[in-house]
């Protein structure tokens, strides 16, 4: 009965091993803590896009538990983006209590201290009862900021030990220049779940799940192999980071995205195979056909894009280390952050861009992908806080992982290779 | 606070849709609170009298610009979301929520979130 399984994602990736995995980390306190000093203090994060501040004195919060901290992501009379602590220099009040807005300047609303776009202070009322008080010392606390391909990331420690294009060009040097400037219309939603963060990204690091979680939803959006497994088109694993390649079924609707804005057969053998079983969705297609502000053809792709040249590629599961879950498609793009709050609570913020549509026909399609997805999410996140449960009770120490799983072993891997470094005194 | 108004006419080509107007909801929240919340009899209704008008209805809004809706074509544009909105019900679950799902309630739409569309 046994068949021979043949490895072969985890043949290039030796270090990783293919043993069991221990759990500990899922459930430890203490180990949540280094993580916290090693990983999120000290690496880059991602916390939204240069399209959400398009003008100087645009500005938004990010609260980042992970880190201790509250940062303020704000456009200067320059353009530059700059992030720093929303802390006081005065006595620690937070300079800005809404979430997202525009000023010309923050004013402190304790003691009205005021502090321009870059942080520095320029206002102190009734300065001169101060003692030795020179404002060039006393600005807001920087943290270090850079933008990739239009996604902000900051980074607590001031002297980051990697750039940011050092951090991401090892692994991602090949998409850069995929069209993230033209698929400008954005939805979000967020949940606290209670997991560890890493349980939750591990749900999103696999379609081994797709077949089962998704069997009523979009399971028929995936190729499907002749034994009915959906195994992945490739996996790479980086330092840090790691991909995964999924192909699609070009005769679905939410399995051909492409179709939408490149029309064509392809399109319509979608609506025609999906008319009977499906007509909402083919009346979506439909509707869409033609609406989008660009055209996108995978050939215009940069080359790491379906690296592999599949013919029915559908999307590219990008983890930027370390919480950061971008899946690539022709014409459009999921961003989604896992980030703690604590051990066993996390914060998903999910984020999907679509390209902008001219129509009441073109933003009826995008609310059917838009709702497709969003109902897919509940499905991944339905299993998160049971998971979290049964690791709990202790009863098993160890998962077992198959080959097509190979990017949860890596980033189990990444993030124990991390936290055990020894620290250099 | 909240102010009662009447209920969002319909363009009169498309009068006849006026009995389900309950289901023009301008926020993703409130649609998916309605599909949530109904029986699938009633989403079958629905869908079944919007499906037979889709391309109708998107042929007529399709001239009006879509981040300047006057209300009647608003409120019908409103409903084509909603129709949106049930498609998995419909087409996938067979029943208004999702299978074994997360809790709706829990998964929020951020509604401020600026890159959405206007409508
Ligand atoms: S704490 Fe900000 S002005 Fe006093
Ligand atoms: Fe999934």
């Amino acid at each position: 009965m046994n068949k021979v399984i043949k490895l072969h994602l985890h043949d290039r990736y030796p270090e990783l091993g293919k043993g069991p995995v221990p759990v500990e980390p899922y459930i430890s306190a203490p180990y949540f803590d280094k993580e916290q000093a090693k990983i999120f203090k000290k690496t880059w994060l991602h916390v939204g896009r240069v399209e959400e501040i398009p003008k100087a004195g645009d500005y938004f919060v990010k609260d980042l538990e992970a880190c201790e901290a509250s940062i303020i992501v704000v456009r200067d009379k320059a353009g530059c983006i700059n992030a720093m602590h929303n802390v006081c220099s005065h006595r620690m009040n937070q300079i800005v209590y809404e979430k997202r807005g525009q000023a010309r300047k923050f004013f402190c609303k304790f003691h009205g201290w005021a502090y321009d776009l870059e942080g520095k202070l320029t206002g102190v009322p009734e300065e001169e009862s101060f003692f030795d008080l020179d404002k060039c010392d006393h600005g807001l606390t920087r943290v270090a900021c850079d933008v990739w391909q239009g996604f902000i990331f900051i980074n607590l420690d001031p002297n980051p030990a990697l750039s940011l294009a050092e951090f991401m060009q090892p692994m991602f040097r090949d998409i850069e220049g995929y069209p993230f400037d033209k698929i400008t219309t954005g939805f979000q939603w967020s949940t606290v779940v209670n997991c560890n963060w890493k349980l939750a990204l591990d749900a999103f690091q696999e379609a081994y799940h797709v077949a089962y979680v998704h069997g009523r939803s979009i399971a028929d959006a995936i190729d499907t192999a002749a034994d009915g497994a959906m195994p992945p088109l490739d996996a790479l694993c980086g330092e840090f980071h790691r991909r995964l390649s999924i192909a699609g079924n070009p005769k679905s609707v939410y399995g051909n995205p492409n179709a939408v804005t490149a029309g064509g057969a392809a399109a319509q053998q979608a609506i025609a195979d999906s008319a009977t079983a499906k007509p909402i969705a083919a009346a979506a297609l439909r509707a869409g056909l033609g609406s989008a502000t660009h055209q996108f053809r995978k050939e215009d792709l940069p080359k790491g894009m379906n690296w592999t040249g599949h013919d029915n590629w559908l999307f590219d599961i990008n983890v930027v280390f370390p919480d950061f879950y971008l899946s690539l498609r022709p014409n459009y793009f999921q961003a989604y952050n896992f980030r703690p709050l604590s051990q066993g609570k996390t914060l998903l913020e999910a984020r999907v861009y679509y390209p902008e549509m001219k129509t009441a026909g073109g933003r009826f399609y995008l609310e059917y992908m838009k709702v497709a997805l969003r109902d897919v999410l509940l499905e991944d996140l339905s299993t998160l806080e049971r998971t979290q449960s049964a690791v709990q009770t202790g009863v098993k120490k160890e998962m077992l992982l198959q080959d097509f799983e190979l990017l949860v072993r890596h980033g189990a891997h990444v993030v124990d290779r991390i936290v055990n470094e020894e620290t250099k005194a | 606070m909240s102010t009662h108004q009447n209920p969002p006419t319909l363009p009169p080509r498309f009068a006849a849709l006026q009995t389900y107007i309950h289901w023009s909801l301008a926020t993703e929240t409130e649609r998916t609170r309605m599909r949530n919340t109904s029986q699938m009899a009633e989403i079958v209704a629905f869908k079944d009298a919007m499906l037979v008008e889709v391309d109708a209805i998107v042929d007529y809004l399709n001239g009006f610009p879509l981040d300047a809706m006057p209300p009647q074509e608003a409120a019908l544009m409103h409903m084509l979301l909603s129709l949106a909105e049930v498609a998995p019900a419909v087409e996938a679950y067979r029943q208004p929520g999702v299978i074994d799902g997360y809790a709706f309630e829990r998964f929020k739409a951020d509604e401020t979130f600026v890159m959405r569309p206007p409508i």
